[in-house]
């Protein structure tokens, strides 16, 4: 259209003001806009859209995946040749543990750390104030977001499992059914935090960093005293690593489990996705009573 | 575009006309509700001393199919206005109403055929390509990109994006990246689009191109388009109506045209050697004289000589003994309206 527009620097050679949507044009558009009738949009095309989309950004710019990987790796190196060297017997004895222990953990941080610092990022690009004014709305485009980040962790985490199984050499049941399950629902607790560490970063902005810091608190969520403190079952991630252990180190598979122990892992998931999603809901709210929204 | 798009999804008009004006559906156009109501909207913004009213009592009726620009400095409220009408920001009172449904009531269906580009924000993905953007951010607003596919080609090729439709929008120039965006804004069939300062930040030749597309889509597509900016240049060449804000508050809201005109600027520049102090006085006794440049080369006065007085202003200086060398008449623009009427420009410089 740029060859037919008006040029000269006059507001008034600017205004094409003869409307001309209905006449036809040499490519026939007017033709296809009678033929073409636009179909309301559904929760699958929603999903459809926004999982596509994550793919894409995964797909076409894997250097986060790959540098998360390798210094994930680096770190696990650091602890285990160190460890050799600090406690040697003591710590090869219980490297089944550390491995499934450090698998959860790297799914964590990757479900928290992508999760929350997606929600700042979308609050710096204004997409996120778009998402808000549309029939949709953010919340299931957030909900959606949060399953994909899930399932790039665990591509992620996976390569991260196979290498730290090749160095240290062992094995571990992999029942991939029961893998996936358990560590899935215990992460998605922390997918419940990574919504609520987005909700407050929406309102203070600087804060959002230092609760990237959050990360390094799993790992006493991961290794909490279940057995000793029954009470930190109801906290994010201690009753799920606890179950994962079982299932990876003693082979237990999801089927096996007592019904009471996959109910509270449901629970707890379910609990913590709600509750942070509530915390995102009212933060988002509060910017916009604030006008701080998208105020980067 | 637009429109089709919105009866095929039982749009706001359909949806809402029966519960707003309590008339059926088979009313005409004219009775249907406005595609943007703000009625008595505050928002003020901190405590105490330290608090700054950014919107204070602002009501704006804009009808379907027109363009309407919010003209006013920074600070004047612009942005916290359409802000306010998207609901991003809640207002402390008042109520918005958009295409008859109320923001605060459903919020969600006042939002099946509103989008807007704010400004300072990218607005859409870089690292996905151009049509990506489209398709994505038309199904957010509720339309099957497939649906639209040869909608959004069309709307490319307006916006002279069609060679770069599959390239990612980091790769594109500034001026580019506006476009995109504001395609991206038009890809869910938007009937009122908000346009915050889209010209910002863009080079002369950028910016002129973007007003004659907005102007162009505004008329092809039957858009209602809500345009702030503090930039005259865009607000003259693309809206119907301007809406003048200074202070949180409304000053002035008339046609272009009106507004210019009723300016009372049809101010003649006569250029000559013979005019020097003297000349000068005697004018000003018969004249509403606005600017005397001695110094120029030759000197040149400006006189306030609208219909009939211009034979006036002619007779006095063949009196006075004057020849012109040159005559000019000086066009008002918007800023000297806004001049007139806050004291300050648009652009933000006190008078």
């Amino acid at each position: 259209m740029s060859a037919d527009a008006p040029t000269a620097d006059t507001p008034t050679a600017e205004r094409p003001d003869t409307p001309t949507a209905e006449k036809p044009t040499a490519d026939g558009s007017v033709a296809d806009d009678a033929a073409e009738e636009p179909r309301p949009a559904t929760y699958y095309h929603l999903a459809r859209a926004v999982l596509y989309r994550e793919y894409l950004i995964f797909v076409r710019y894997p250097a986060n995946a790959i540098g998360g990987i390798v210094v994930s790796l680096f770190f696990f190196a650091a602890l285990f040749f160190g460890g050799q060297l600090l406690a040697g017997q003591a710590l090869t004895d219980s490297i089944e543990g550390i491995v499934v222990g450090y698998f959860l953990w790297t799914l964590s941080v990757g479900a928290y750390s992508s999760v929350s610092n997606d929600i700042g990022s979308e609050v710096q690009w204004g997409t996120l104030e778009r998402h808000i004014t549309t029939p949709f709305g953010f919340a299931p485009v957030a909900l959606l977001k949060g399953v994909a980040k899930v399932v790039r962790t665990f591509l992620t985490s996976a390569v991260i499992l196979a290498v730290m199984l090749l160095v240290t050499g062992t094995r571990l049941s992999l029942a991939p059914v029961t893998v996936v399950a358990v560590a899935g629902l215990a992460i998605t607790s922390v997918l419940g935090l990574g919504f609520a560490a987005g909700g407050v970063t929406v309102l203070y902005k600087r804060i959002g960093n230092w609760l990237n810091l959050l990360q390094f608190g799993f790992v006493a969520l991961i290794s909490a005293p279940v057995f000793d403190l029954p009470w930190t079952r109801v906290l994010p991630l201690a009753h799920g690593s606890a179950m994962l252990q079982r299932a990876m180190v003693d082979g237990v598979r999801l089927w096996e489990f007592p019904l009471a122990d996959l109910a509270l892992l449901v629970a707890v998931a379910v609990g913590y996705l709600f509750g942070g999603y509530l915390v995102f809901h009212y933060a988002t709210r509060r910017a916009r009573r604030l006008g701080v929204l998208g105020d980067y | 575009m637009a429109r089709s798009a919105t009866n095929e999804r039982g749009g706001p008009r359909e949806r809402d006309a029966p519960q707003i004006d309590g008339v059926g559906p088979a009313d005409s156009a004219d009775s249907s509700p406005p595609a943007l109501a703000i009625d008595g909207v505050s928002k003020r913004f901190g405590d105490g001393d330290e608090s700054v009213l950014a919107v204070d009592d602002v009501s704006l009726t804009v009808e379907r199919g027109s363009v309407v620009g919010l003209l006013g400095p920074n600070g004047a409220g612009k942005t916290t206005l359409i802000k306010c009408a998207l609901g991003i920001v809640l207002p402390d009172a008042g109520s918005v109403r958009v295409f008859g449904t109320d923001v605060g009531d459903g919020r969600r269906a006042a939002y099946a055929d509103v989008d807007a580009m704010l400004e300072g924000a990218r607005n859409d993905y870089w690292r996905l390509t151009v049509r990506e953007n489209l398709r994505y951010f038309a199904t957010i607003s509720g339309v099957d990109p497939d649906s639209v596919a040869s909608r959004h080609d069309r709307l490319l090729d307006r916006l002279d994006l069609a060679d770069k439709a599959d390239t990612p929008v980091r790769d594109l120039s500034r001026g580019m990246k506006q476009k995109v965006s504001l395609a991206s804004v038009l890809a869910g069939g938007a009937e009122l689009v908000f346009l915050d300062e889209p010209t910002l930040g863009l080079d002369v030749e950028s910016a002129r191109t973007l007003r004659t597309e907005l102007r162009r889509l505004a008329v092809e597509e039957g858009l209602t388009i809500v345009v702030s900016s503090h930039d005259m240049t865009t607000i003259e060449a693309v809206c119907d109506r301007v809406v003048m804000m200074a202070d949180g508050r409304i000053v002035a809201d008339d046609t272009v045209e009106a507004l210019l005109g009723g300016a009372d600027r049809d101010v003649v520049r006569v250029a000559s050697p013979d005019l020097d102090d003297r000349v000068v006085a005697g004018l000003r006794d018969r004249f509403d004289v606005v600017g005397f440049d001695a110094d120029a080369r030759p000197p040149a006065v400006e006189v306030v000589a609208g219909g009939g007085r211009l034979y006036d202003l002619t007779d006095a200086l063949r009196e006075a003994g004057v020849t012109p060398a040159a005559v000019r008449t000086l066009q008002p623009d918007l800023e000297d309206v806004f001049l007139d009427r806050t004291g300050t420009s648009p652009g933000g410089a006190p008078r």
